[in-house]
């Protein structure tokens, strides 16, 4: 659970500076490059220059920059973004020299601009290709992660702000298209939702940040007891919906009464006292008949109020 | 024959500093540091500056606190930040008022309590409290020009006040809720925040409960501090610029005036200011003479059809319109519907 936490804040504040070297390099090679052309040459005069030439080479070399600034400032470092940072660096260094030649006459017995002009750009797209080819088998593993918290398509604008899980747009969209599949392949879909009982009075009595806390790590006891294949998301506040995929309505019933066992004995506790919390869920399950997802999610709400009227008020 | 005078003639504007930052405002700023955002880009563009509101006497206008609310709603850009937003603002620690809401013997003195504060407790949205024999509403208005803001405030507002009874109450109380703006898609934030009980397209924004829930003693009652702590709050409010929004003023005066032929000059005399000054008034909050006159009247017709059970002849008289037909045709243009469906869709049906 630790790992998934410390993942999840690497990847929330991604910046430039641990890349400063690989930017310094870069912009190292560029200006000997720019030496070595304008020891070797002479200035080609106003009238020599292909603009056209110019405009098509340099910004090449510009766009190439502002992919690599993108790709850096996107990733933590490590062996996929070397290669990719590598392989763009290459091709930036070719398209440089490329359009540094407009600007500068070489003598005819100079040979090795060419190997300078051409030399890097193959060598900068084998680097992009593995590179990619290894950000394949990375997002491989990253989605295996998101395993009980992603299906289907990914969409991280509809990602929850505070829990590492998708929030109630997702979670409609999700039940939109498993609604369809469940009816064209004759299959049964269930949704559990679960609520905590007097979670307001966390926030009261620990403070709000405490109740975020609790949010946070209520998100991860819940996907550790569900099946691979199921669907976890906050709803709002501390309500929580799950999808299942697949599942009657009696396998759905039980997967409830196991989250709220889960719940109850979860021993959480609390970051600034350290005080032990005894915590109680209401859930209710049913399977979707016929209907749409807003009237499946507006039952499944209703059918927690009835729970509620069933418990006796926790003054 | 002159006007009647407007009663209580004091007022705050949009534009008037008397909120302090460290009240609500910090409430708001807090939320949105606990998320990540920097306090600069909370502060942009509402005039305030991070010395000054660290150096702790620093007062808003309620236009200030209004473009820290925008800030905040951009910066969180989530659909549960009205909620958020409201679960940390009553009864909060805002000194003498929040130990009047607390101290309170039961929950309708705290609901008194905080009409009574409403300048300093929702400075923005003014809650108005009616009650008759075995109900209760609380319903809000507009006191100073919240414009595009309105959706937001009053998710805080209404969170704020559910919040604050299961707080005091300990128990979650049956609300029901009308709200003015159409069902938004993220509906579920009602039900979490608010409860089931909820009607959306209302043209007004209101919850309401069965009296009884309103007089049970509350479990922290103070004998002796409570009022102390009312009569503290009552003077610090008196020596605000005003107890209530120049528009929460506007309203209260037309709706107790809606059976005259009331007019822009008329309203403009019992205000004490010329006809220029009181357009130019409102102007500044963001609306007309007519729109809120029709917005009176909407309210005081709603009130009239669902608490005295009058039916369309005599609502039309009473708000001095010579024929039913002719006040069908203006209830429509109010509202957007005929008398009737609307009175449908308040009873839920």
């Amino acid at each position: 659970m630790q790992n998934t936490l410390s993942l999840f804040h690497l990847a929330a504040a991604p910046s430039l500076r641990p890349h400063r070297s690989t930017l310094a390099a870069l912009l190292l090679c560029a200006n000997i490059g720019l030496l070595l052309y304008l020891a070797a040459g002479t200035p080609a005069g106003w009238a020599g220059i292909d603009w056209l030439d110019v405009v098509g080479e340099g910004g090449s070399a510009l766009l190439t920059l502002v992919w690599l600034v993108m790709l850096l400032r996107s990733r933590p470092p490590g062996r996929v973004t070397r290669w990719l940072s590598g392989g763009l660096g290459c091709v930036f260094f070719s398209l440089w020299m490329d359009c540094l030649d407009e600007f500068v006459k070489l003598p005819d017995a100079v040979t090795w601009d060419k190997w300078l002009e051409s030399g890097p750009m193959p060598v900068g797209l084998l680097l992009i290709t593995v590179g990619l080819y290894h950000w394949h088998c990375e997002q491989r593993a990253i989605s295996a992660q998101m395993e009980k918290r992603e299906r289907l398509f990914r969409e991280h604008r509809l990602f929850d702000k505070l829990t590492p899980l998708a929030g109630a747009e997702y979670l409609r969209r999700q039940l939109d298209l498993s609604l369809r599949q469940a009816r064209a392949e004759r299959r049964p879909l269930s949704l559990v939702a679960l609520d905590i009982d007097d979670f307001d009075a966390v926030n009261r009595r620990f403070g709000h940040g405490e109740g975020d806390a609790l949010l946070l790590a209520l998100s991860h006891l819940l996907l550790l007891n569900l099946r691979h294949q199921d669907l976890l998301c906050r709803l709002a506040g501390d309500r929580f919906v799950v999808l299942l995929p697949d599942t009657g309505e009696r396998v759905a019933q039980d997967i409830a009464c196991e989250l709220e066992a889960a719940v109850a004995s979860f021993a959480y506790h609390t970051q600034g006292q350290d005080e032990r919390l005894r915590l109680r869920a209401r859930t209710a399950a049913l399977m979707a008949v016929d209907e749409d997802a807003e009237t499946l999610l507006r039952r499944l709400n209703l059918g927690l109020r009835d729970e509620r009227r069933d418990t006796p008020p926790a003054a | 024959m002159a006007p009647p005078r407007a009663p209580a003639a004091s007022w705050y504007e949009c534009d008037e500093a008397f909120i302090p930052a460290l009240h609500q405002p910090a409430v708001a700023i807090d939320l949105a540091l606990s998320r990540g955002h920097s306090l600069r880009a909370m502060l942009r563009g509402t005039g305030m500056t991070e010395d000054a509101l660290r150096a702790g006497r620093l007062l808003v206008s309620p236009r200030q606190y209004l473009a820290l609310l925008d800030n905040l709603e951009r910066l969180m850009d989530a659909p549960d930040t009205g909620f958020l937003l409201g679960q940390r603002l009553l009864p909060g620690q805002y000194g003498v008022h929040s130990q009047a809401l607390r101290g309170a013997a039961d929950l309708l003195e705290a609901l008194e309590r905080l009409v009574a504060a409403r300048a300093l407790l929702t400075p923005l949205l003014a809650p108005r409290l009616h009650l008759d024999a075995r109900h209760a509403c609380l319903y809000w208005v507009d006191a100073c020009g919240c414009g595009d803001q309105r959706r937001l405030l009053v998710e805080s507002a209404m969170t704020a006040v559910v919040a604050m009874a299961r707080a005091l109450t300990g128990r979650r109380l049956p609300w029901q809720f009308h709200l003015a703006h159409p069902q938004p898609r993220h509906v579920e934030q009602y039900w979490v925040h608010l409860g089931d009980d909820l009607r959306f397209d209302c043209r007004m924004d209101r919850i309401g409960i069965a009296r009884e829930h309103l007089h049970q003693p509350l479990p922290d009652h103070a004998a002796l501090a409570g009022p102390a702590a009312c009569a503290a709050s009552r003077a610090q409010i008196a020596a605000l610029p005003g107890e209530a929004g120049f528009l929460d003023r506007v309203h209260e005066y037309l709706c107790a005036h809606s059976g005259l032929p009331l007019n822009l000059e008329r309203v403009a005399e019992a205000f004490g200011t010329s006809p220029a000054t009181f357009k130019r008034k409102l102007h500044k909050h963001g609306t007309t003479f007519q729109a809120q006159f029709d917005a009176a009247r909407t309210h005081v017709a709603l009130h009239l059809y669902e608490r005295e059970g009058l039916g369309n002849e005599a609502v039309a008289a009473r708000l001095s319109f010579s024929d039913t037909t002719n006040f069908r045709r203006s209830f429509r243009r109010w509202t957007g519907c005929a008398p009737s469906e609307l009175r449908r869709l308040l009873r839920g049906g």
